[in-house]
């Protein structure tokens, strides 16, 4: 559609970005039906076509952004389903990572927001600090209910919800190397991640168990720190691109070191953003190729199995509800290759209803929208459960820990169900 | 005295209904008279279309033809037969139910929006009728719609006029889509069904890919007046088929194998069919030469059956169905029980009733057609008024 | 760069702006009334998005009450109303104007009813047109009328366009497929029309609802018709050397009495934007091509497809290519669906839809050719041939007034040619305001005067959708 920039304003190379990207825009409305905040509020302000134009019109005017725009923009889940849906190649994930910068830039918060931002910026991706939050979490617990009354505090009720009530002992995927068990076939990075490990450290350790079963040497490498997707959706870029250069010179280090036939990502939504990398720093001049170089070798964890001709195996009678992460199916296109990965290992597969909406988790999504989410995860939780699963498998922490407040079919990570499958040990949560 | 005008050209009709409208003389529009419309005073002049009669333009390839308002139905029929097309809604013939003569005519088939047993998935006249010309209350000439498949360019009159049973206005010219005659047919028999399990045989008919192009009842106290008897003894239950002879085998055998469960199954060829088709579209059991009460009543299809069975009760009738149990034409022995029978189409989920025939003290006695909502009601004479300011047609149509 | 003027605002309205806010926030609920205008912004428009006006407010009610509560006040004091569905209108419907309340029923999205036994699905009027078909297909049913944009649209912006789709040539369009509605009327009255019984005996207010462009109520539930689904179903795609040879096959297709589910053509420019977006494995050799869907048993679809390629072949058919799977017919499809908006990645584009009878097809494509190749622009040109409903794709600068202008006045010669060659403006985007002033062309002024007549009959003080489908100049005064 027809945009209006001035040369000047057309200078900066975030707006010109910007621009291109509105330029492909048809405003035909297709992005609107897929749309989970739309399909929940029924507002076009809250549908990619109606942030799309409000992004459109506060950037054409070079206004800070006002409360209006911040609303909307702060209920996108950045599943990025609009951008699987559009046929005309809208670009919407950089649209809108302009827009939450320009916000972050020229915005300034209420003060409980604020808060609650610093707070999830600062303990979120430092794993430490994650697991003294949730022991404290576990404390807090029974203030949730008086803090969903409380306006402005519903995010810290949501966050206590969510927090698990046993916090697992720590991590076995450690830095280091772990050696392939026979032959060696290959040699990849693993991404330890923040979250996750805290969370759920059998994932990681699944794939590495899996990994060296399979003839490839895994390493973990020290000093890595989060891919900086947390604070990348919150719109701190500095934030996010300082993440983003430390991996990229971890890796690098890796590379140089013994070589890497990939980085292997096991939570979906930091794959989304480690894969943007090469984006994200495109303006550095020291780090552009660097960037792009690790963005090329990261991979889902699914996508570099399915590179390894794993055998058929015997059909094991489980049927499997296969819950695609938006961060999978719309950030890096993967939608098949986990069912069958799933499926070549003897698992019954069943795809539920409405599987291109997303779950509510998003990042901290869940923490600052908690009552979206919540219809989100009801609408999840409910296709899910209407395909009659043994199991629930994913591809993402995140979709993990909302969907099991949710229900109570074990959810596991694809992972774990292939580890199992191909030689490991059935996962806990299976045994009864 | 009633004077006929039969106008040659639009031009000569316009100028009549503007003279009636200066002398405040009504005028009834009028076709082949073959049903009678308008059953008030007969101080009236009569506006027919008789003299504007020919088709205009037929093109085969197109599968649309264009034709003057009083061009008799039967002229339509040999020049589409000539080139095996039709009209795709079955438009009816009812004089022998009727009891009346004339010759219908094209502009009176769309009049009354008149459509038979294939309404039910190839749609109503109104579906087929793709573009109009007509005079106005005010003499002028108008024209709505066009003469492709998809036309609705602004409102669409050319529906409206549809069934507006001369209350709007003079038509004049009508363009329609027309459909090839299926290369063959066949009927699915099911015998001995009562009403209900009818109802269920049909909509599981009609629940299958097999396109079944006509699903009608025909209880046991009408079905031997079908077909020349050639009907299986009691109830029938009939399916029709139609299309390429390979395809209506291969759909035949599918829908008798899943029929089999409700009745005995058996089959018509196709000059049966055909033969039972038209009678089922024109109230043959009902042509008895009675001016016995007829009604024509629409409901949901789930819904006919259940109609007549509460009217059995308290009523002496008679009745057969067709769209799918959906069209339920009854005939009453004596009182045409208009409130009664209204009063169950309500109860069950709303549809119509129409007085089609009955004695000329009956048919004043009762509103012949279905009442409707107060706001339609109103809406509807806003329009007419809208067509004909000055009130000179005096055709009816519903509620007005 | 504007050619296409919108009725002047009323200053009475503008100045009460505060009130009328004021007055709609107690009629509705909360977080359904849009009013700060920064937000009003991005319903400025829809899917022709050339033209951009914002509204006063946007009232987004849960219930017929709601509708009918607005109207009623909007109605008390001759505010313009403009409903909206999902804004995907080609023709400029759904475009507000300064002084209107926009009433959008994108709340109301549930499916009120399903009846398998009569074959019917009630559904409120902001449930999108797929949705309806999602919701059936599990147990062998679908709805007919499969606007490329049924993924948004909603079946209330169906109903006021009328909306058609590639397999409306077998199964008809909206109107066709439609058996009752509940209305709200201007005043704030709510009637039903139609319903499961057929052929109400009075006047066809649902016929004459449907394809009225908002300008007779708003509609707020429909009732339709379902349809089982075929046994089977298959596209196969027809290569042609010449948009004129296919577009002359089409014509002998049907004039043979031959009626598949879909005819669909796309030209050269057409095929290789549908193929880079859906992979469809569409030939890319050829100068035009056909999907021709055919459906029924396999014995059927046999049957038909070689009468089908018989004929083809008289046209010296290049290429003739059956899907080889569910999954490459669903790809054929989407490519197809997609065209509009795919053309967005490699330019700007108005949509035309005339009608033509299939005779003149080729001729038509041959003059739209020559106007586009006149006034130095591109087409692309994508459409459903069966029915003769033409969509050339206008493709432009947006950011380039003088090429906007072209591209607007060769859309305006294109439309002229087709009701020149006996056919409409439109076949199923609606009149809108995009081809409001060229209603002359194909209506005399009685034409226009009898259908404002009835217009009025509805709405006499002109204020739903009020600079749409009309001509400016010459309305009755109100
Ligand atoms: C990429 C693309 C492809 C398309 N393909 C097709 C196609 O193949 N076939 C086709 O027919 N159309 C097509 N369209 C056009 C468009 O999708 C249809 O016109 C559709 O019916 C509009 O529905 P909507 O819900 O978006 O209505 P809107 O655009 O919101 O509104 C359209 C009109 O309907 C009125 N309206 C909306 N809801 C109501 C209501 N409840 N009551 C009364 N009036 C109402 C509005 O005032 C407006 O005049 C396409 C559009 C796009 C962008
Ligand atoms: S990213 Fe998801 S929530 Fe955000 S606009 Fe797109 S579809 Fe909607
Ligand atoms: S689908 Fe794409 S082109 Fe269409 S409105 Fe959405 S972002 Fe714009």
């Amino acid at each position: 559609m027809q945009t209006n920039f001035t040369p000047e304003q057309l200078a900066d190379p975030h707006v010109a970005t910007s621009e291109k990207i509105l330029r492909k825009c048809v405003h035909c409305g297709f992005c609107t039906a897929t749309c989970p905040t739309y399909v929940t509020l029924g507002n076009e302000l809250d549908s990619p076509r109606g942030r799309i134009y409000l992004i459109k019109d506060m950037l054409e005017n070079g206004r800070p952004a006002d409360e209006e725009v911040v609303t909307h923009i702060d209920r996108c889940l950045s599943c990025l389903a609009c951008v699987t849906t559009c046929p005309s190649g809208v670009d919407y994930m950089h649209l809108v990572d302009h827009a939450r910068m320009h916000i972050e830039n020229t915005y300034r918060r209420p003060f409980k927001d604020r808060v609650t931002r610093n707070l999830l910026a600062a303990v979120l991706p430092y794993p430490r600090r994650f697991r003294l939050a949730l022991r404290a979490a576990a404390l807090g617990r029974p203030f949730a209910g008086l803090f969903r009354r409380v306006k402005g505090l519903a995010p810290f009720a949501a966050m206590l919800d969510l927090a698990p009530r046993q916090v697992p002992k720590s991590s076995g995927s450690r830095p280091g190397t772990h050696p392939s068990v026979g032959t060696r076939r290959g040699r990849v990075a693993i991404l330890s991640g923040c979250a996750q490990p805290v969370l759920k450290p059998q994932i990681n350790e699944a794939t590495i168990r899996l990994l060296t079963r399979l003839g490839i040497e895994v390493v973990a490498p020290a000093a890595e720190v989060c891919c900086g997707a947390l604070v990348h959706h919150m719109g701190r870029e500095e934030q996010a691109l300082e993440s983003a250069r430390r991996n990229v010179d971890v890796w690098l280090r890796e590379i140089d070191n013994g070589g890497l036939d990939a980085i292997i990502v096991t939570a979906s939504g930091c794959g989304t953003t480690i894969k943007d990398y090469g984006f994200m720093l495109r303006l550095d001049p020291i780090y552009a190729e660097k960037a792009a170089r690790v963005s090329a070798l990261a991979k889902d964890v699914t996508e570099y199995l399915a590179t390894l001709d794993l055998p058929e195996q015997e059909p094991k009678r489980l049927t499997v509800a296969y819950h695609s992460a938006c961060s999978m199916q719309h950030g890096q296109k993967i939608t098949t290759l986990p069912k069958t990965l799933l499926k070549n290992a003897g698992f019954t597969v069943r795809d539920p209803a409405e599987g291109h909406l997303c779950c509510g988790s998003a990042g901290t999504y869940n923490i600052l929208q908690p009552e979206i989410s919540a219809t989100l995860k009801a609408r999840k939780v409910k296709n899910l459960e209407a395909t009659t699963p043994d199991v629930i498998a994913t591809g993402n922490i995140g979709c993990i820990t909302q969907i099991a407040t949710g229900t109570t079919v074990p959810i596991l990570h694809t992972v774990e169900l292939l580890d199992w499958a191909y030689g490991g040990e059935k996962p806990a949560m299976l045994v009864s | 005295m009633t004077i006929i005008h039969d106008p040659l050209s639009e031009e000569a009709a316009s100028r009549i209904v503007r003279a009636a409208v200066a002398a405040a003389t009504p005028l009834e529009i009028r076709g082949g008279g073959t049903r009678t419309l308008w059953s008030g005073s007969t101080n009236r002049d009569i506006l027919s279309s008789a003299a504007l009669s020919g088709i205009v333009a037929y093109n085969p390839a197109e599968m649309t033809m264009t034709a003057k308002a009083g061009t008799p139905l039967g002229d339509i029929s040999a020049a589409l037969a000539e080139r095996r097309q039709m009209l795709a809604f079955e438009p009816l013939d009812l004089r022998p139910a009727l009891g009346t003569s004339g010759i219908p005519t094209i502009g009176g088939v769309f009049a009354t929006n008149a459509s038979g047993p294939r309404r039910y998935v190839a749609g109503a006249a109104r579906d087929s009728l793709l573009g109009v010309r007509f005079v106005n209350g005010s003499g002028e000439i108008v024209k709505a719609g066009g003469r492709v498949m998809k036309n609705v360019t602004g409102l669409d009159l050319t529906k409206l006029l549809a069934g507006s049973r001369g209350a709007l206005a003079f038509l004049t010219e009508v363009t329609f889509r027309l459909l090839p005659v299926p290369e063959t047919s066949a009927t699915i028999v099911v015998s001995g069904l009562n009403d209900a399990e009818a109802a269920a045989a049909m909509a599981t008919a009609m629940s299958m890919s097999v396109e079944v192009s006509g699903a009608a009842h025909l209880p046991e106290s009408v079905c031997g007046r079908f077909a020349g008897g050639r009907l299986p003894a009691g109830a029938a239950t009939v399916l029709r088929l139609e299309g390429l002879a390979g395809s209506v085998s291969v759909r035949s055998e599918k829908l008798q194998a899943a029929m089999a469960r409700f009745g005995a199954v058996s089959s018509l060829d196709v000059e049966a069919t055909v033969q039972l088709w038209r009678e089922i579209r024109d109230v043959h059991p009902y042509a008895d030469g009675t001016a016995r009460p007829l009604w024509r009543v629409s409901v949901a299809p789930t819904a006919g059956h259940q109609l007549v069975a509460a009217l059995r009760l308290e009523a002496g009738i008679d009745a057969y169905y067709d769209w799918q149990g959906g069209l339920v034409w009854l005939r009453m022995e004596a009182d045409p029980e208009a409130d009664l029978l209204r009063r169950y189409v309500k109860a069950l989920g709303g549809g119509h009733a129409t007085l089609m025939r009955a004695s000329a003290e009956a048919m004043a006695a009762t509103p012949v057609l279905q009442p409707q909502a107060e706001a339609v009601a109103a809406l509807s004479a806003r329009i007419k008024d809208k067509f004909d300011p000055a009130g000179v047609f005096v055709g009816a149509f519903a509620g007005a | 760069m504007e050619q296409i003027g919108f009725l002047p605002p009323k200053p009475a309205v503008l100045s009460r702006r505060r009130e009328i806010v004021g007055d709609l926030k107690d009629l509705l609920p909360e977080g359904c009334l849009v009013h700060e205008p920064r937000s009003l912004v991005p319903f400025e428009t829809d899917a022709f998005v050339s033209y951009r006006r914002a509204p006063l407010a946007v009232a987004l009610p849960e219930t017929t009450a709601q509708v009918a509560a607005v109207l009623k006040y909007c109605h008390r004091y001759g505010i313009p109303v403009v409903p909206r569905g999902a804004g995907t209108s080609l023709s400029g419907g759904a475009i507000p104007q300064e002084d209107a309340v926009v009433l959008g029923l994108s709340k109301m999205t549930r499916i009120l009813e399903v009846d398998y036994a009569n074959r019917t699905a009630t559904v409120q009027a902001g449930v999108t047109n797929l949705s309806i078909s999602d919701a059936v297909s599990a147990d062998g049913y679908f709805y007919a009328p499969d606007p490329s944009s049924q993924l948004a649209c909603t079946i209330g912006g169906n109903i006021a366009m009328n909306s058609g789709g590639a397999h409306c040539l077998k199964y008809g369009v909206t109107t066709n497929n439609l058996l009752g509605v509940k209305m709200v009327l201007v005043d704030g009255t709510v009637i039903e029309l139609g319903g499961k019984a057929l052929d109400a005996p009075g006047l066809d207010l649902l016929g004459l609802v449907c394809g009225s462009e908002g300008q007779l109520g708003v509609v707020t539930e429909a009732t339709v018709r379902l349809i089982a689904k075929p046994e089977g179903a298959r596209p196969v795609l027809f290569g042609f050397d010449s948009s004129e040879e296919a577009g002359a096959c089409v014509a002998d297709i049907i004039g043979a009495g031959i009626i598949p589910v879909a005819i669909e053509f796309m030209d050269k420019p057409a095929i290789e934007i549908c193929e880079a977006f859906a992979q469809a494995g569409y030939p890319m050799d050829v100068e035009a091509l056909l999907i021709v869907e055919v459906e029924g048993s396999e014995a059927e679809m046999d049957g038909m497809l070689q009468s089908i390629v018989e004929i083809a072949g008289r046209h010296g058919v290049k290429v003739v290519k059956e899907s080889q799977s569910a999954t490459q017919a669903a790809l054929i499809w989407r490519g197809r669906k997609s065209a509009f908006g795919a053309t967005g990645r490699i330019a700007d584009y108005i949509c035309m839809d005339g009608t033509v009878p299939l005779s003149q097809l080729s001729n038509v494509l041959r003059g739209t050719a020559e106007i586009v190749a006149r006034h130095g622009l591109r087409v692309a040109n994508v459409f459903h041939a069966g029915d003769g409903n033409m969509h050339p794709l206008i493709l432009f600068n947006a950011n380039d007034p003088e090429d906007a202008a072209r591209a607007e006045a060769a859309g305006n010669d294109i439309l002229k040619l087709c009701v020149d060659a006996g056919g409409c403006l439109t076949g199923e985007h609606g009149v809108g305001i995009e081809k409001r002033e060229l209603m002359r062309h194909q209506y005399t002024d009685a034409d226009l005067a009898q259908q404002m007549a009835v217009r009025a009959a509805f709405d006499p003080q002109w204020i739903l959708n009020p600079s749409k489908v009309f001509p400016l100049e010459g309305r009755p005064a109100v």
